[in-house]
């Protein structure tokens, strides 16, 4: 793996073919809308609690939301598979351009889309442009009374106010397992670690690797061709791929 | 220092002046509006304004260069954003062009400091009727003949002929 | 007989036209300077009283306020998710292209040799210096970490990171401080002039205050020479500036993937857009400066409302042009999401504010402006302009909060409820009103030397029977 000293700026590689290094199958048939996963991103990645107010007002600050959306109305109701959104790591992100201060950069060490918690100074360009619209503000200091700052995570940073934040595929996590197997001198194993949500999920649904290795789950679960990628028409090369109604 | 209420008998004056061997170096025109060279038959004025207005041009291009030229590559590797090339075209040409402009009015600002040397807070020779519309000519250079010189300028309709004095303005 | 009446008849046109014509009704340059001065000089107590109160708003509205923001984030404004920005965006907005009306009376009508122009140039000038200051103030706003704000700006640091040139955002900072510098400078270099002619005629603090700025001008050849290039080159130079200033902050949303932002004509929608509101406040104040400031009426004559209001009806026509290309690309070939966000705003629960918007900026207008009579009337012109303000505020309201309502993720879609953006928008607009009214008194608000060369150049000519106003070229 090529550390940082390696990239020479020749090496910048802006095609659009690339398929990225991480990336996430979501089966939204499986899916139970049981929140599992966002409880478990919560807790993993120190996310404040912003309470009912603010949260019905649009503030939540979950960096995956199951989106629920149903046909018809009440008593003959479909409910049509639920919507698990998250920051889709896109290789070719609307959101990074646009911040005038570089606090969202694109990895290309790791092929994930980056926010730099200590640069970002809250203009919000970079959450308007997204697409998805996953990535959260830090609209107040929420507060964590007693005694729940023990449950925070040392690997993630606490957010203060005025700092926009998203999902980061659990960077943390892979960060460890690669400094553990580089310490080991071998390969990380697909299926080692995963992602919180990915973790949490009762039914499976979430399913986190390497697209860019044939041989993971991820990627042989993806060559079946039934996968959807959300709001692609719009070139945002995602690396999350849905399946849906099949 | 001749002070006169019209263009008409300040024009008379200056040709006469020049008739009597006085330089077109030795006076100098003060007026409160700005009345051009042609009209009181003087030669036209040397500016440098817009020759320092060029220069901040390039300096500002220069700037601009920088900001968009030099600064990606200046952070120890290369910042990636979005599928954007490094160094963008079309922000270039933004950042080009208000740094360009930047320093071209900037320039041009300071220009007309540099060239009226302001600021100035020297005693100076000046009669405050200027502001109220009056045109005065001051002759620098020593005269032959004052007294008739000062009956000649009355006769064409100075409102006042005096010793200019330096003072504070 | 008939000569005779002929003759009254001329003198009866004569008179009127100069009464009319402020070119063509020309003081001794002492008096009118007199007069400047004694307009700048006199307050009175209702003066006092509006000036306590707006530094109140403007001590509670927008000091305190912001303070509260900072201090608990700006969660007490109304922005959430997906209307990441709000009122904030639409007062920075509004308030520069109101700064882009003073621009364009002093430099496109000086380069088109507009001559009644002149005695309004500075009142307009200020207002573009005032209003990039609230603009200013606006953006500055609504940044989640304000007190970090300067890493927006190019400096070299240690960290060797500089700002992100492909952001709008960092365009946007070159642009309006490029345009802050030049209209400041644009508005000074003309008044170096005035203000001497103000320390000739004053005393005490204000001859110091008006010593020091007039840096020792006296109107020597060499002296207006500089001045007059200088002025030329700013003239033709801030043209573009201020184009581009505005296309550029049309980039902010242009650039944007939001559907109804990402449309291509924004950059000439949003500088026609800041002229059309821009010359409504210009009428605005110019109303409210003759009508309370002394001696104005000979200064600002309805002959000056009518001519900004004929351009006031061209621009609200260009408005309407602009608006209707884009409405009209956008319902045609509309992708779901914008035919979605169409419906959003007009009947949506802020409708109400889209068709006040089209009735504010091209219906009164249209039918008010055409008429001779009213164009020429001081508080006709002033309630359009007022309304056109209101209509232009709306509309970016419409394309800021209201177009970030819907998006393409519709588990998303909320309304936007401002918060504390409304006592510090308040504040901004006391400010302004504020400043100019200290700078009323501060500076000569009209370029005398400028009126007294446009009179100059005016006379009335004969050609056969007709009196006629003649202009000639004094470059």
């Amino acid at each position: 793996m090529a550390t940082l000293a390696d990239l020479k700026i020749s090496e910048v590689k802006l095609s659009e073919e690339q398929t990225g290094k991480w990336g996430m199958v979501i089966d939204q048939d499986i899916c139970t809308g049981c929140q599992a996963c966002v409880a478990a991103c919560a807790m993993e990645n120190n996310i404040s609690f912003v309470g009912e107010e603010d949260s019905g007002y649009g503030r939540s600050m979950h960096w995956i939301r199951i989106e629920r959306f149903w046909e018809g109305e009440y008593p003959e109701v479909k409910m049509t598979p639920n919507q698990p959104i998250l920051c889709q790591q896109c290789g070719s992100a609307p959101c990074e351009p646009v911040c005038p201060v570089f606090a969202t950069v694109h990895s290309q060490a790791e092929q994930l889309n980056l926010q730099v918690y200590n640069r970002c100074v809250g203009t919000r360009y970079c959450a308007n442009n997204c697409p998805y619209q996953v990535r959260s503000f830090n609209w107040r200091d929420y507060e964590r009374p007693e005694p729940l700052p023990n449950q925070l995570n040392p690997d993630v940073t606490v957010r203060r106010r005025g700092v926009m934040e998203k999902c980061t595929f659990c960077i943390q996590r892979i960060q460890k397992a690669q400094d553990q197997a580089k310490g080991e001198g071998r390969e990380v194993v697909d299926g080692e670690f995963t992602t919180a949500c990915a973790q949490a999920c009762p039914a499976s649904a979430i399913t986190f690797g390497r697209v860019d290795d044939p041989e993971s789950l991820v990627s042989r679960l993806t060559e079946q061709n039934y996968g959807v990628k959300h709001l692609e028409e719009l070139g945002t090369l995602p690396r999350v791929t849905y399946f849906k109604g099949g | 220092m001749a002070v006169f209420a019209d263009l008409e008998p300040a024009a008379d004056a200056i040709e006469h002046l020049r008739s009597i061997g006085v330089h077109d170096d030795c006076m100098n025109v003060i007026s409160g509006i700005p009345v051009t060279e042609a009209m009181l038959g003087r030669p036209s004025q040397w500016t440098n304004v817009p020759r320092i207005a060029l220069g901040g041009a390039a300096l500002g291009f220069l700037g601009g260069f920088f900001l968009a030229y030099v600064t990606p590559y200046l952070y120890p590797y290369p910042i990636q954003v979005g599928t954007q090339a490094f160094v963008p075209g079309p922000p270039t040409v933004v950042v080009l062009f208000e740094l360009t402009m930047l320093g071209m009015l900037l320039a041009t600002f300071l220009g007309v400091f540099l060239d009226s040397l302001f600021p100035n807070y020297r005693p100076m020779k000046y009669v405050p009727e200027v502001s109220d519309g009056k045109i005065a000519i001051l002759i620098e250079c020593s005269v032959m003949d004052e007294k008739k010189l000062t009956d000649a300028l009355n006769k064409l309709g100075a409102e006042s002929v005096q010793q200019a004095e330096a003072q504070h303005l | 007989m008939s000569e005779k009446k002929n003759h009254a008849e001329h003198a009866h046109g004569e008179e009127h036209l100069r009464e009319k014509h402020l070119m063509l009704d020309p003081l001794p340059r002492g008096q009118m300077n007199e007069m400047v001065m004694e307009s700048m000089q006199t307050t009175s107590w209702k003066f006092w009283v509006v000036f306590a109160i707006l530094s109140v708003i403007v001590a509670y509205g927008l000091f305190y306020s912001w303070g509260v923001m900072i201090a608990e984030g700006l969660g007490v404004a109304g922005v959430n998710r997906p209307a990441y920005w709000g009122i904030f965006l639409v007062n920075t907005v509004f308030w520069i292209g109101i700064s882009h009306a003073g621009t364009f009376i002093s430099a496109i009508l000086r380069v088109f040799k507009a001559e009644f122009r002149r005695p309004f140039t500075r009142a307009a000038e200020l207002m573009t210096t005032f209003g990039l200051v609230q603009a200013g103030f606006s953006i500055f706003m609504h940044m989640g970490r304000v007190w970090l704000s300067y890493w927006l700006m190019p400096y070299p640091n240690q960290r060797m990171l500089w700002p992100n040139l492909h952001s709008p955002l960092t365009w946007d900072l070159l642009a309006i401080t490029t345009y802050l510098l030049s209209s400041t400078m644009y508005l000074f270099l003309p008044l170096i002039p005035d203000v001497a002619m103000a320390r000739d005629r004053s005393t005490g603090w204000r001859k110091t205050f008006y010593k020091i700025l007039a840096l020792g001008f006296r109107g020597t050849e060499g002296e207006w020479t500089h001045l007059r290039n200088a002025m030329g080159i700013f003239a033709w130079a801030i043209i573009p500036v201020m184009f581009s200033v505005h296309t550029i902050v049309s980039w902010d949303f242009a650039a944007a993937t939001r559907p109804g932002w990402n449309s291509t004509i924004f950059g000439p929608y949003f500088v026609v857009g800041a002229l059309h509101s821009g010359m409504g406040a210009v009428v605005m104040v110019l109303a409210i400066v003759r009508g309370t400031m002394k001696n104005m009426k000979y200064f600002i004559r309805p002959e000056h409302f009518d001519a900004i209001s004929k351009l006031m009806l061209i621009i609200s026509m260009a408005w309407a042009y602009f608006f209707f290309n884009d409405y009209m690309v956008q319902w045609y070939g509309g992708d779901k999401w914008t035919k979605q966000l169409m419906h959003f705003q007009e009947a949506g629960p802020m409708g109400w504010m889209w068709f006040a918007m089209l009735i504010f900026n091209i219906a009164i207008p249209w039918a008010v402006l055409w008429n001779a009579r009213w164009r020429a009337t001081p508080w006709i012109v002033f309630i359009v302009g007022l309304l056109i303000n209101v209509g232009m505020w709306f509309e970016r309201y419409i394309i800021i909060p209201v177009s970030l309502s819907i998006n393409r993720m519709p588990f998303t879609w909320r309304l936007y409820e401002p918060g504390i953006e409304i006592p510090l928008g308040i504040g901004t607009l006391a400010f302004f009103i504020l400043l100019y009214m200290a700078a009323s008194r501060l500076i000569p608000l009209v370029p005398v030397w400028e009126v007294q060369e446009g009179q100059m150049a005016h006379e009335l000519k004969k050609y056969g029977r007709e009196t006629v106003v003649s202009v000639s070229e004094l470059e």
